[in-house]
C-alpha cells in the first residue's frame, strides 16, 4: 500500500514540475514550487 | 496577434532549487521526531522489545521497549504504558520516573514508556505543538521528551478508512480512530500497524501474566473524564478502595465505570480479552483542550492560560483550575495513584502484592518538580 501512496505522489509530483516548467507566468510557477515541498517530503516518507 | 513569452526554464529550475532547499531544511526539522527519547532505567531493568511478544513487530516502525524488572521475592506483575497519546506527557513522565526510580522487593514491574512510538515521530504544528519539552536537570545536562502525535503517523498507517470499523465489535467510528492506539484493542495480528501493536500489548499482558495494568492518559480541562480512574468491572474494587485512599491524600479523583458498549479502549478491552485488572488514567492538560490561547513548551509544561482562568470563572471546566496545571502536579498525580494501587493490590489479589520502592512521594514532586527524578544520560540520542 506504501508503494502505492509513493506512486501516486510521484506521479502528482512530476506533474506539477512539468507544469513549473512549461509555465510562463512567474507567479504561477513560483506556486508551483510552493506545491513541490510537501510533495517531496511525502515521496521521502517525511513527515 | 500577441506572441505569448516563451516558459521561462531559468525560473522553474531556481525555484526547483529553492523548493529542494527549503524541502531539505523541512526534513532536518522533521528528522528530529525520529530520534528516539533515552533512558536511565534504575539497577536491574532488563530491556526487552515488544516484538518478543509479537515477532511480526520485528523491525517494524511499531517495536519499542520493554523494560522488567523482576523482584526477589515471587509475586504479582504490575505495567505501566506510557504514551499510549505521546501528546499526553504526563503519562510518559510518570512511567519514567517508575523506570528510573523503582526498585522491586516483591513481585515484578513492567514499564513501556514510549506505547505507542509511531505516534513519537510526528507532532501537530498546525496546532502550535512543540516537538520536544526539555528538563534541565541539577548537573547541568537537559533531558528531551519528544512532543508526539495523539495518533500513529500517517507513513505507518496510511490510508485511512472513511469509517474505522472496530474488527471485534463492528462499533464504527471515524476513519483516523484506526489510528488511534486506544481505540484497537484488543488489536488483530494481521491488520493495520496500530492494530498489531494493539495486539503485541495484549499478548504481553497475556504473556506475562499481568495482575494490574496502568494506562496513563491526560485529558483537556474541559472534558468531562479527567482527574479520573476509568476502571474495568473487574477493577472496579481496587479502583474504589484507591479513590477514597487519594481523598484522604488530598487528591480528589474522579471514578467511572468502564462503558461496556464503548470498544477498543484499554480499560475495557484489556479486561475482556485477559485477567489483568485494567487502569486507565486522566489528569488535565491545557495544551490539549479547544479553549486554550497559545500553544507552545511553556504551556505543556505550566498548564498556564488566561482562557482556562475564565473559563473556570464560568463553570465550564472539571478540574479545579487556579491558573495552571503544572507537569510537576500532573505527574504527582499519577505516580501516586499508581503506589496506592500497588500498595492495595494483595487485597483484590492475595499472593500477588508488588512492592515498589524509591518512588517519589507526591510532596516530593510537588515541591522539588519531575526534573528531580530524572537520570543524566547520554548527550548523543540514538538515531
Amino acid at each position: 500500500m506504501t508503494f502505492v501512496y509513493r506512486l501516486l505522489v510521484l506521479v502528482i509530483l512530476a506533474l506539477v514540475i512539468r507544469c513549473m516548467f512549461r509555465e510562463r507566468d512567474f507567479w504561477k510557477q513560483a506556486t508551483a514550487a510552493l506545491v513541490v515541498v510537501p510533495l517531496v517530503l511525502r515521496l521521502l516518507m517525511i513527515k | 496577434m500577441m506572441r505569448q513569452p516563451a516558459a521561462s526554464w531559468k525560473t522553474a529550475i531556481l525555484l526547483l532549487l529553492l523548493s529542494l532547499f527549503v524541502a531539505f531544511v523541512a526534513a532536518r526539522d522533521f528528522r528530529v521526531m525520529n530520534a528516539p527519547d533515552v533512558f536511565a532505567p534504575a539497577e536491574g531493568f532488563a530491556r526487552k522489545m515488544l516484538s518478543e511478544y509479537f515477532p511480526p513487530l520485528k523491525g517494524t516502525t511499531a517495536d519499542t521497549p520493554v523494560f522488567i524488572r523482576e523482584g526477589k521475592e515471587p509475586g504479582g506483575t504490575v505495567l505501566i504504558l506510557g504514551g499510549t497519546h505521546p501528546v499526553e506527557s504526563a503519562g510518559i513522565l510518570a512511567a519514567t520516573l517508575f523506570l528510573e526510580n523503582a526498585s522491586v522487593p516483591r513481585g515484578r514491574l513492567i514499564v513501556i514508556p514510549n506505547a505507542n512510538a509511531m505516534a513519537l515521530t510526528h507532532n501537530s504544528p498546525q496546532e502550535g505543538h512543540p516537538q520536544q519539552i526539555h528538563f534541565a536537570l541539577k548537573d547541568g545536562s537537559t533531558r528531551v521528551f519528544r512532543y508526539g502525535s495523539r495518533a500513529t503517523n500517517f507513513t505507518d498507517e496510511w490510508p485511512f478508512p472513511e469509517i474505522y470499523v472496530h474488527p471485534a465489535s463492528g462499533q464504527k467510528l471515524s476513519g483516523k480512530e484506526r489510528s488511534n492506539l486506544n481505540r484497537c484493542y484488543p488489536g488483530v495480528p494481521d491488520g493495520s500497524m496500530t492494530e498489531r501493536l494493539a495486539f503485541a500489548i495484549v499478548e504481553l499482558i497475556r504473556k506475562e501474566k499481568v495482575d494490574l495494568a496502568f494506562d496513563l492518559h491526560e485529558a483537556s480541562p474541559e472534558y468531562p473524564v479527567v482527574n479520573a480512574i476509568v476502571a474495568h468491572e473487574r477493577s472496579m474494587e481496587l479502583a474504589a478502595i484507591v479513590t477514597m485512599e487519594l481523598e484522604g491524600l488530598g487528591i480528589p479523583i474522579r471514578l467511572e465505570p468502564s462503558p461496556k458498549n464503548l470498544r477498543g479502549l484499554s480499560h475495557r478491552e484489556w479486561g475482556d480479552s485477559t485477567d489483568v485488572l485494567p487502569i486507565l488514567m486522566e489528569t488535565g492538560n491545557p495544551s490539549q483542550g479547544r479553549l486554550r490561547g497559545r500553544t507552545d513548551e511553556r504551556l505543556v509544561l505550566t498548564g498556564e492560560d488566561k482562557a482556562y482562568v475564565k473559563a473556570a470563572a464560568l463553570g465550564r471546566l472539571f478540574i479545579p483550575y487556579e491558573g495552571n496545571q503544572l507537569i510537576a502536579y500532573r505527574v504527582a498525580r499519577h505516580v501516586t495513584a499508581i503506589r496506592v494501587f500497588v500498595e492495595n493490590l494483595e487485597m483484590v489479589r492475595p499472593g500477588k502484592g508488588v512492592t515498589l520502592e524509591g518512588i517519589p512521594q507526591y510532596e516530593e514532586i510537588l515541591k522539588q518538580g519531575v526534573e528531580a527524578f530524572l537520570k543524566p544520560v547520554p548527550k548523543k540520542r540514538e538515531v
